[in-house]
C-alpha cells in the first residue's frame, strides 16, 4: 500500500517536471497562455527549468522509496517517457489545463501578482 | 551516391532503414508489447484456465504422477530418434520405454497453470556424450494435476511472444535472424534518427495538429522516437543480447565446443554437481522437502520466495540432484539464488554464490527484457513504451509517403502507392489479424480440438486460428493494394479508413463473443466476481475499438485535406 502511495506521487512529480520542462520553452509558454499571466510577470524560462528538475529528481527519490533501485530506475525512465507525451498531448489539444503550472511559479515568484491576476 | 553533409547521409541511411526493416520492427513493437500480458491473454483465450496463479504444487503428491504417465511427443520422437539412434546396436527403443533424463516445472506469479517438461534420453546413441534428448512438453492444471490439451493454443504466450522475436518463422531459424538484424539496424537508425533532428530539445513536446499530414506525421515521429529513446534504445540492445549467444554468436556450440565442455567438467568438479550419470539406479527422497529447505535458506538471507523453476537431472541415477530456484517475482533478475540437492540422500550439495557485477549486469539487462517482476504499474507503462514505438515506425512510414506522394505523382511512379500499401498491412492489416484471430478464438467450437472423426492437424483449434491469422493478414495487403490507386495521384489509400473500421468492429465483437461463450462481461470480471486478466483484455479490445472507430471517422476529413493541399500545390506549381 506504501509503494502505491510512492508511485503515484512519483507519477504526479513526473507530470509536473515534463509540464515545467514544457513551459521553459517560449513556444510553449505562448500555447498554455498569453492574456492571463502579462508578459512582465512570466517566470523566467531557467526557473521553469530550476522546478522541473527538482521534480525530476522527486519523482526519483519517490521511485526508490517504491521499489529496489533496480526496478526504480525502469519505472522512472518509463515515467519520462510517458509524462512527456502526455504533457506534449496536452500542449496540443488542451494547452490551457497547463496554466495552473505556470500560475504556481508566478505565485512563489510574487503573491500579491498572482491575487491580482485572479481577479 | 555523392551528399553534401553528413547529416545528409545519416538521412538517407535513416530513411532506407526504416523503410526496409520498420515493417519487421513493427511486428516487434506490437506483439512485444501484447507479450507483456501473454499470460493474461492466454487466459483469455483458454476459458477453461481462467482461475487464481497458484503456487509451485507438491511434487511428491502430484507432479511426480504427471511425469511417470507423459510419454514423449510423437512428432519429435519421429523427427529425431531416426538421428540419435544408433541403429548398429539395435532397434530403436519404443516411444513409451524411453527412460527419463531430466524434468523441469516452471512458474510464475501470474500462471494459474504449470509448464512442465521432461528430456528423455536415447539409450543406444549414436554419440553417447551429446544430450541426445527427446522432449515432452506439457501443461497442467496444479490444483488437480489435469492436463491442459496443448491443442488449444496459448494465444499470448505461444503465438503474439514468439512472432515478436522470430515472426514465428521456424525454418532454419530464419524469423530469429531477420528479427536481430532488423533490431540491430534499429540501433543503427536511432543513432542516425538523434545525428538528422538538429532540435531535440525545442521540439521534444512538439505536435502541431493544425499543421499538413506531413508535418504531423513528422512531429509525431520525431516525439515518440525521442521521449521514450531509453526505451526503444534498451529493448532493441537487449533483445540482442538474449538470443546473440543462441543464434547470432553461437560460439559456444560451434568455435569453442571443446572449450565449453571442458568448462563444465570443470565446474562439475568444484560444485559437486555430477556432470554424467552413474549409470546405477537409485530412488528419489522427498522433493517436497527439499523446497521446504530452500525456502528456509532464502528466509534466513533475507530474500524469503516462492519457488519458480525446478528441475531434476539424471532421474532415477545414483547421480541425480535437484535445483531449486527462487522465482524473481520481485525483481528485474529473473529466477535465481539457487540451491541443488542430492537427489538419493536429499543432502544440500551446492548452494548458488553471489554473483559478480558482470553476471549481475547480465541478469539485470535480460531481465529488464523479459519482465518476470510482479509489477503491474511498470508493465503498463512497458505497454505504453512499446506502443510509442509503434507509434513511430508508423508516423515514419506516413511521412515518407506524405512527403514523396507528390514527387511520386508528378513522375508517374507508383513507388509510394506500394510503401503505402505495406504500411496499411502492417498497421491496420496487423491489427486487423490479431483480434480476427481472438475472435475466432471465442467463435470456433472446442470440439475441434477433441475430434477423434478426423486425426489431423487441420482440425485443431489452434491451427484453425493461425490460419485465421495469417488469412486475414494476407487479405489485408490484397485489400490494401486493390485500394491502393489514390495513392498515386497524392491522395489518401481508402484501404486505411476502412481497415479501421473492420478492426473497431471485430475488436467490439471478440468482447461480445467472449461474453456470450463464456458469461464473463465485464460487470462480472470487473465488479462480481474481478478476475482482471480477463477484464484487461477485454478493455483494451474496447479501446481498441473505440480508438479505430474515432480514427476511420476522422480519416475521410484527412482525405479531403490532402486533395486540397494536392490541388493547391498544383495550382500553385
Amino acid at each position: 500500500m506504501q509503494s502505491i502511495f510512492w508511485l503515484i506521487l512519483a507519477t504526479l512529480l513526473m507530470f509536473l517536471s515534463m509540464g515545467w520542462f514544457a513551459l521553459s520553452l517560449s513556444a510553449h509558454q505562448k500555447q498554455v497562455n498569453q492574456s492571463a499571466i502579462g508578459h512582465s510577470q512570466k517566470p523566467k524560462p531557467a526557473q521553469f527549468k530550476w522546478v522541473g528538475w527538482i521534480a525530476l529528481l522527486l519523482s526519483g527519490f519517490c521511485c526508490l522509496q517504491a521499489d529496489h533501485p533496480s526496478m526504480a530506475v525502469l519505472v522512472w525512465l518509463m515515467l519520462i517517457a510517458c509524462s512527456a507525451f502526455s504533457i506534449a498531448m496536452i500542449l496540443s489539444f488542451r494547452p490551457w489545463w497547463l496554466r495552473p503550472l505556470m500560475s504556481v511559479l508566478c505565485m512563489f515568484e510574487n503573491p500579491a501578482n498572482s491575487d491580482s491576476n485572479k481577479g | 551516391m555523392e551528399f553534401r553533409n553528413t547529416r545528409q547521409g545519416m538521412a538517407w541511411l535513416h530513411t532506407w532503414l526504416g523503410l526496409i526493416l520498420g515493417f519487421v520492427l513493427m511486428i516487434c513493437f506490437f506483439f512485444g508489447s501484447l507479450s507483456v500480458f501473454d499470460r493474461e491473454i492466454d487466459r483469455w483465450a483458454i476459458p477453461d484456465t481462467r482461475f487464481e496463479p497458484q503456487p509451485m504444487p507438491s511434487f511428491d503428491d502430484l507432479l511426480i504422477d504427471v511425469y511417470e504417465r507423459t510419454l514423449p511427443d510423437q512428432d519429435e520422437y519421429d523427427t529425431l530418434m531416426p538421428l540419435y539412434h544408433d541403429e548398429a546396436q539395435g532397434p530403436a527403443t519404443p516411444r513409451e520405454q524411453l527412460p527419463a533424463d531430466e524434468y523441469w516445472a516452471y512458474t510464475t506469479h501470474r500462471d494459474p497453470v504449470l509448464r512442465m517438461g521432461i528430456g528423455y534420453r536415447v539409450p543406444q546413441a549414436k554419440n553417447p556424450e551429446e544430450h541426445n534428448h527427446i522432449h515432452a512438453n506439457m501443461t497442467i492444471d496444479p490444483r488437480t494435476g489435469a492436463d491442459i490439451p496443448d491443442e488449444q493454443l496459448k494465444i499470448g504466450s505461444d503465438w503474439f511472444y514468439p512472432l515478436h522475436y522470430s515472426l514465428n518463422l521456424q525454418w532454419k531459424f530464419i524469423g530469429y535472424y531477420i528479427v536481430g538484424i532488423a533490431a540491430f539496424f534499429m540501433l543503427v537508425a536511432l543513432v542516425s534518427g538523434i545525428w538528422i533532428h538538429r532540435k531535440i530539445f525545442k521540439e521534444f513536446f512538439t505536435f502541431r495538429p493544425d499543421k499538413r499530414p506531413q508535418r504531423k506525421a513528422l512531429d509525431m515521429h520525431n516525439m515518440t522516437g525521442v521521449v521514450a529513446l531509453p526505451f526503444h534504445f534498451f529493448f532493441a540492445l537487449t533483445g540482442l543480447i538474449i538470443f546473440a549467444s543462441f543464434f547470432y554468436l553461437p560460439v559456444t556450440n560451434t568455435l569453442l565446443k571443446p572449450l565449453h565442455e571442458l568448462h563444465e567438467e570443470i565446474e562439475a568438479t568444484t560444485t559437486g554437481l555430477p556432470h554424467q550419470r552413474a549409470g546405477v539406479a537409485a530412488p528419489m527422497a522427498s522433493v517436497d522437502a527439499m523446497i521446504v529447505d530452500a525456502k528456509k535458506r532464502w528466509d534466513d538471507r533475507g530474500m524469503a520466495g516462492e519457488v519458480g523453476f525446478l528441475m531434476i537431472h539424471h532421474v532415477g541415477d545414483a547421480n541425480s540432484y535437484v535445483s531449486i530456484y527462487r522465482a524473481g517475482s520481485d525483481r528485474v533478475a529473473l529466477v535465481g539464488e539457487g540451491i541443488h540437492y542430492s537427489a538419493v540422500s536429499g543432502e544440500m550439495i551446492y548452494e548458488d554464490p553471489e554473483k559478480s557485477f558482470a553476471e549481475n549486469a547480465g541478469e539485470f539487462l535480460t531481465g529488464l527484457h523479459l519482465q518476470h517482476f510482479e509489477h503491474w504499474f511498470l508493465r503498463w507503462l512497458y505497454v505504453a513504451g512499446g506502443l510509442l514505438g509503434c507509434v513511430c515506425i508508423a508516423t515514419g512510414f506516413i511521412f515518407i509517403v506524405e512527403k514523396r506522394k507528390q514527387q511520386h505523382n508528378k513522375a508517374g511512379s507508383q513507388d509510394s502507392r506500394i510503401v503505402d500499401a505495406f504500411a496499411v498491412t502492417v498497421i491496420t492489416g496487423m491489427l486487423l489479424a490479431t483480434v480476427s484471430m481472438l475472435l475466432a478464438n471465442r467463435l470456433l467450437p472446442i470440439e475441434l480440438s477433441n475430434s477423434e472423426l478426423i486425426n489431423s492437424d487441420l482440425v485443431n483449434k489452434g491451427t484453425w486460428e493461425k490460419i485465421i491469422f495469417c488469412g486475414v493478414w494476407a487479405l489485408s495487403f490484397l485489400h490494401a493494394v486493390w485500394r491502393s490507386a489514390p495513392v498515386a495521384r497524392a491522395q489518401s489509400n481508402p484501404a486505411w479508413r476502412e481497415q479501421a473500421f473492420a478492426v473497431g468492429a471485430v475488436a467490439a465483437l471478440a468482447v461480445i463473443a467472449n461474453w456470450l461463450t463464456t458469461g464473463d462481461n465485464l460487470i462480472k470480471t470487473l465488479l462480481l466476481d474481478p478476475y482482471m486478466a480477463v477484464a484487461g483484455v477485454d478493455i483494451s479490445l474496447l479501446l481498441l475499438s473505440g480508438i479505430c472507430f474515432w480514427a476511420a471517422f476522422q480519416l475521410p476529413k484527412k482525405h479531403s485535406e490532402n486533395t486540397e493541399a494536392t490541388q493547391c500545390n498544383q495550382f500553385s506549381g
